[in-house]
């Protein structure tokens, strides 16, 4: 049945299903011819409600013009039987001489669509018939679109998290080069904007590069893809936090809208230094958790991109020991919108990270840190997830 | 989020209350509409009553800013505090559109 069929007012023949159910040969006539003239030539007929019942399982039918006083089983126990065992939403009309408030009552609760009295007004009937079958086209094709459109989302999401490095891509960048990393990634109820990326840059450095392109759905998941492409491909300045994001800024100043930007970290870690340099643009504050125990920020950082060209963004740096962790994080971590007072501080971060991190290390850490953050870390979150977690190790 | 627009002397205020999110997209741009029809050329956009603000919600301000500009206006961000102080401060948005 497609939704393009619906025929408003025109006569042109209806091949939705119809089947007409009363115990009097003559009402079904009289219906049929009703419908028939008003363009329905797909009809079906049962005389009673074990007949109707037992083509309503094996036949599909669009809709059903009831009657309610039959033998062996009547209209009430059809409709249930069609609501409740069949699963069935098709409209039932319901066609009755009953006056009774109750027992129209009856019906409704049964399951009827819609109730005409008898004697039939065959305007009446078509009427109706007409109503509800376009209804129901109306929501099959609304449900259609919502079963693609999620379709759709789903696929584009796998794409999504398919341009993250897998796990051993990851260790094969990082291990060699003295760090640990692990990383985490839960995508929001629509698609989101969250991306991060490791570089190569030489034997004994990496570039790590987190970014969280604003809004979300379907338009921060473009640009995220965007930013990907141009990330992969601005190999020039890897070793220059600064100058890299800047040339980042100045590329998305063009193809961004007014009202999209990106907040990214970019940090060159060189465990054999015993540094990393970094350069930020409105992310928030990656937290080191340090090897002697206490913590620290990695503060520090300029305007979002994508805003103002010719930005220039300042290179910071900071010391790191064996033993340190460096955990960056989105927003989602700490932004509490349905209760904006329990919103996380910095502080507030560093503990729970801290507790986490003596009982789960590796890449049980971020199960471990999102299921003690989050009181249900099954739920649906407004806004992309990220967590990376660096950890210091020393060369090898 | 909900808004209220008055004039005060030569300025056109709106007031932001509640939070301000990807959520009320269709709502602010009822608010960007009043900008760009009110006779000041002086905007200040209070933000005292926004409990919190998201990236879209950082976006729409740009927006705001941006036709508030286009249509020969000032536009300025009045009583940061909170989580909005917070994300202004992060995201430098300041060097943006000003901040009383």
């Amino acid at each position: 049945m497609s939704a393009s069929q619906s025929s408003g007012n025109s006569i042109a023949d209806d091949d939705a299903a119809i089947l007409v159910v009363d115990d009097l040969r003559s009402s079904r006539l009289l219906i049929g011819a009703v419908l028939n003239s008003a363009g329905f030539a797909n009809l079906h007929f049962a005389s009673d409600g074990v007949e109707a019942v037992a083509l309503l399982e094996t036949t599909p039918i669009d809709m059903v013009v009831l009657d309610i006083v039959m033998p062996q089983m009547d209209g009430f126990e059809v409709c249930r039987q069609a609501r409740e065992r069949l699963s069935l939403d098709i409209p039932i009309l319901i066609q009755t001489g009953l006056q009774d408030a109750d027992q129209r009552a009856t019906a409704f609760d049964a399951g009827a669509s819609d109730i005409v009295s008898k004697p039939l007004h065959p305007h009446e009937l078509v009427s109706r018939v007409r109503l509800h079958l376009e209804r129901r086209r109306m929501i099959d094709s609304l449900q259609t679109y919502q079963r693609r459109m999620e379709d759709e989302l789903q696929a584009a999401e796998s794409m999504q998290i398919s341009l993250l490095k897998s796990d051993d891509q990851v260790a094969a960048i990082a291990e060699p080069r003295g760090a640990g990393l692990t990383t985490f990634y839960q995508a929001s109820n629509q698609l989101g904007g969250d991306l991060w990326q490791v570089f190569e840059i030489d034997e004994t450095r990496f570039g790590l590069f987190i970014v969280d392109l604003s809004g979300h759905g379907v338009a921060a998941a473009i640009n995220a893809f965007r930013v990907h492409m141009l990330a992969e491909a601005m190999d020039r300045n890897r070793e220059h936090p600064g100058k890299w994001l800047a040339f980042l800024n100045d590329h998305l100043c063009q193809i961004l809208p007014v009202e999209h930007f990106a907040t990214a970290f970019y940090g060159v870690v060189d465990i054999a230094s015993g540094r990393i340099s970094y350069a930020a643009a409105g992310a928030p504050t990656p937290i080191i958790l340090e090897a002697a125990g206490g913590w620290s920020t990695l503060d520090g950082g300029g305007l979002i991109l994508g805003c103002r060209e010719g930005i220039a963004y300042d290179t910071y740096s900071a010391d790191l020991v064996v033993g340190d962790h460096v955990l960056l994080y989105s927003d989602a971590l700490y932004e509490n919108f349905e209760t904006p007072g329990e919103s996380l501080e910095p502080q507030d971060m560093a503990v729970l990270a801290r507790e986490v991190l003596d009982a789960a290390a590796g890449a049980e850490f971020h199960r471990a840190l999102v299921n003690r953050v989050f009181a249900d870390e099954t739920a649906q979150r407004r806004d992309d997830l990220t967590l990376v977690l660096l950890e210091v190790k020393g060369h090898v | 989020m909900d808004y209220r627009c008055e004039v005060v002397g030569d300025r056109f205020i709106v007031s932001i209350s509640g939070v301000l999110t990807f959520d009320d997209h269709e709502r602010f741009r009822q608010v960007i509409g009043e900008i760009a029809e009110c006779a000041p050329a002086m905007v200040e956009l209070s933000l005292a009553s926004t409990k919190m603000v998201d990236s879209a919600g950082i976006g729409m301000l740009l927006l705001a800013n941006d036709k508030a500009v286009r249509g020969g206006k000032t536009l300025r961000l009045s009583g940061v505090t909170g989580h909005v102080a917070k994300v202004i401060e992060l995201s430098k948005i300041d060097q943006l559109i000003p901040v009383d």
